[in-house]
């Protein structure tokens, strides 16, 4: 049976009403942005980014009308669909190369500057457009701060983002590039502290290939990009006859004997090879190399000695704290040690490693003594000897009463 | 009207019951005579003297006056260390730390009442195996096994609740290790973690200060009542057939050469003591940490050979029924004068040499299979 007109004149009514009010609903909070009526993903996404935080507006870097709810209305009037990324980052450094905008978030206004001088910069002006702009590492409308630990340019997460592109074998033939670079990266001691152990101290890819200006360091500046971090053995490293004989012949500083990308913890036993690599076996070089590494591993061997015998002198409660402390300096002189082997010379490693020897050697003659306890043992002999000479008189007492007592 | 005598002896003789005292003390094995307490003191010491000593006071039936002492040096002892120890999980090792390195004589004094611990407990169990072998356990001896059998388990008690005082790792994992063995017997295990930790197998504040409760106070009073006990029921019945307290041996010593013998016992006591404790120090080790298993960590020596019997039976029953032969054979072994057929017999007999070697071979296997798989 059919409802009544009336009745459906009220239904519709109150249908129409409930899908206008639902309507209403959805638009952005913003009654001037009309933008994610149409584009709703993005609106969602862009709702995520430090952008949308700071009141930055889609019509900001897109122009056109945001308040038109006409598709060709809203796309009139200066709109930019930013699809050419050629145009990119002259459009980012609108707002960030202006000093005005970025002073109050205090932002550096050099990126676009800077990476106008970096290999991805010199591309695009080039017109070459795969190269990396602006959104292939901050992302497009979530772009978030490098310290939001979800954003792609957060420290554990470079590695990822500079690796969507220098990981992609294919695109990194064509430009002559390693495509291993990440991975070996990620197998590295700087990889794994940072990836595994969780240390923002260790470096990620642009610590040492910058930030915006990245460019791989050349012959010659390779010393001064690994010595931000390693600073003692930068300085040794300068002192010794390697730096100038390198540089001159064009050899790559420290990634010569440490390698780039993999680099991997150099136990000091590597020494003993290691010399003869380049200098040939027997050479004066190699000689040096086995004298370094017998001083380094006899000091290394006595301090750990040392610290042994702390160990059980604490678990005897015998006072350990200055032994600790000195055993602790040994151990600093060792790890200064290993900087100074850059100068490639005997004194300097000589001298460390003669300091953290001795004083092992002290802690280890004062603990032996108090572990020996020889004063308690030479106590414990004169002990038996009183105890036996009172063994002595008792048991000629006892003869005496024993023999009165079977005469009675 | 008797004449007043006015040494010192007699001026609290007057006051006190000095014969009854005197009673009290010699009821810890110096000597076994029974005083009559109505006598005044000069006369029953005189009539003591002039007692020939029975057979059982005799070398080398003295391992129960060797606990005696020893258990006095661990009294002494204990008193001297609880003056520094701090009954927490934070200030235990600290505090145990500061009598060993900057109390005057504490390292000393710590380790004589640690070697004091392993020797009492060595000279038990030497005594409790040489009661199987000579049947002190017969008619009428059965209550004397039952409390020297009794006193050997108060002073187990008193090792393991001892050891774990210092919080350091292994005595820490070693007393999880325990009361994980004791908790796995049904109902008395559940009961004896919940008085001992709250039902935990951990170590908390609340199970150190039980823990010490136990050591200082309560076991020691058992272990004084016990021994009393026990020599009440030696001064009695005497330890074996011929020891019968009103039979003389022949020509035996008077009680002078009874008290020398003692002192000369004594002195060598102390020589091994010392020697022990100054040659093998027990060191203090490690700070405990809850969150870190010391590896190769297993119960107390004693506690091994049940310990390997639950390892042992692991794979192949489940843990309650483990716990339940555990404690029945325990049960057992304390009860055993009223197991059918080993109260009566001939007295001066025990168990077969055979019988104590193979349950001694039993023991030992189970102690070192425990002691391979802690």
């Amino acid at each position: 049976m059919r409802p009544p007109r009336r009745a459906q004149l009220t239904d519709g009514l109150i249908a129409g009403l409930i899908g206008a009010l639902w309507t209403l609903a959805s638009v952005p909070v913003s009654a001037q942005e009309m933008c994610g009526t149409c584009h709703p993903e993005n609106r969602v996404s862009f709702e995520d980014s430090i952008h949308h935080a700071e009141t930055v507006t889609c019509s900001e870097c897109h122009g056109g009308n945001p308040e038109s709810r006409e598709v060709a209305a809203a796309h009139r009037g200066g709109f930019h669909s930013l699809t050419n990324r050629l145009e990119v980052p002259e459009m980012c450094a609108t707002c960030h190369s202006d000093l005005t905008r970025m002073r109050a978030y205090n932002l550096p206004v050099d990126q676009y500057a800077i990476y106008l001088t970096s290999q991805h910069g010199k591309g695009l002006e080039s017109g070459e457009t795969r190269v990396a702009i602006c959104t292939d590492c901050h992302g497009v409308h979530d772009i978030r701060r490098p310290r939001d630990p979800s954003s792609s340019t957060h420290p554990r997460h470079i590695s990822e983002t500079c690796g969507r592109c220098h990981g992609d074998e294919a695109l990194m033939q064509e430009f002559g590039l390693d495509p291993n670079v990440v991975a070996d990266y990620r197998s590295s001691i700087h990889g794994r502290m940072l990836l595994e152990e969780g240390s923002l101290a260790a470096p990620n890819c642009t610590s040492c290939h910058g930030v915006h200006g990245a460019t791989p360091p050349g012959v010659g500046d390779i010393d001064k990009v690994c010595g931000a971090c390693h600073e003692q053995t930068r300085r040794a490293f300068l002192e010794g006859p390697h730096y100038e004989g390198m540089t001159a012949a064009a050899v790559s500083e420290c990634t010569s004997c440490h390698s780039n990308h993999a680099i991997q913890q150099f136990g000091i036993e590597r020494v003993e090879s290691l010399c003869a690599e380049c200098h040939g076996e027997g050479s004066d070089q190699a000689v040096l190399g086995h004298k370094i590494h017998t001083l380094i591993d006899s000091a290394s061997e006595e301090v750990a000695a040392a610290e042994e015998l702390v160990h059980r002198a604490d678990q005897a409660a015998l006072e350990v704290e200055d032994p600790m402390s000195r055993v602790e300096e040994a151990k600093t002189y060792l790890t200064e040690a290993l900087p100074a082997v850059h100068a490639v010379s005997l004194e300097p490693v000589e001298q460390l490693t003669r300091r953290a020897q001795s004083i092992a050697e002290e802690v280890e003659h004062e603990l032996y003594s108090k572990l020996d306890r020889r004063v308690a043992k030479i106590g414990l002999v004169l002990f038996w000897f009183y105890l036996l000479m009172t063994i002595a008189v008792l048991v000629i007492f006892r003869r005496r009463l024993r023999s009165e007592t079977e005469a009675s | 009207m008797k004449q007043e005598k006015s040494g010192a002896l007699d001026w609290f003789s007057r006051r006190l019951n000095l014969t009854e005292i005197f009673s009290l003390l010699t009821s810890y094995g110096v000597f076994h005579a029974e005083l009559d307490s109505r006598k005044n003191i000069r006369e029953a010491i005189a009539e003591a003297k002039a007692q020939p000593m029975p057979s059982y006071d005799q070398w080398p039936r003295v391992l129960g006056l060797l606990a005696v002492v020893l258990l006095l040096i661990e009294i002494v002892t204990g008193s001297l260390l609880a003056f520094y120890y701090l009954p927490t999980p934070q200030t235990a090792r600290a505090s145990v730390a500061t009598i060993l390195r900057d109390v005057d004589f504490g390292r000393f004094v710590h380790q004589i009442h640690f070697w004091g611990a392993q020797l009492l407990i060595a000279v038990l169990i030497v005594r409790v195996v040489r009661f199987l072998i000579r049947g002190v356990y017969r008619k009428p001896r059965e209550l004397m096994w039952i409390f020297g059998v009794l006193l050997l388990l108060v002073c187990f008690h008193s090792d393991l609740t001892g050891k774990a005082l210092p919080m350091t790792g292994t005595a820490y994992w070693s007393s999880v290790r325990a009361l994980e063995l004791v908790g796995s017997i049904p109902i008395y295990g559940s009961v004896m973690l919940f008085l001992l930790g709250g039902g935990e197998t951990v170590i908390t504040e609340l199970t150190l200060i039980r823990f010490y409760l136990l050591h200082v106070a309560l076991l020691p009073f058992a272990a004084i009542t016990l021994i009393y006990l026990h020599f009440s029921g030696v001064r009695r019945l005497g330890q074996t057939e011929t020891g019968s307290h009103e039979t003389p041996t022949r020509g035996g010593p008077v009680i002078r050469i009874h008290l020398l013998n003692q002192a000369i016992l004594f002195t060598i006591l102390l020589g091994i003591l010392v020697s022990l404790a100054v040659l093998v120090p027990y060191p203090l080790g490690d700070a405990a940490d809850p969150y870190l298993t010391v590896p190769g960590v297993g119960p107390p020596w004693y506690l091994l050979a049940p310990f390997g019997f639950m390892e042992l039976t692991a794979p192949f029953l489940p843990t309650w029924i483990g716990g339940t032969i555990l404690f029945l054979t325990f049960t057992a072994f304390v009860l055993l004068p009223f197991l059918p057929g080993f109260s009566e017999g001939a007295r001066s007999r025990g168990l077969s040499w055979v019988i104590v070697a193979a349950l001694l071979a039993v023991w030992i296997f189970l102690t070192i299979y425990g002691a391979r798989v802690a």
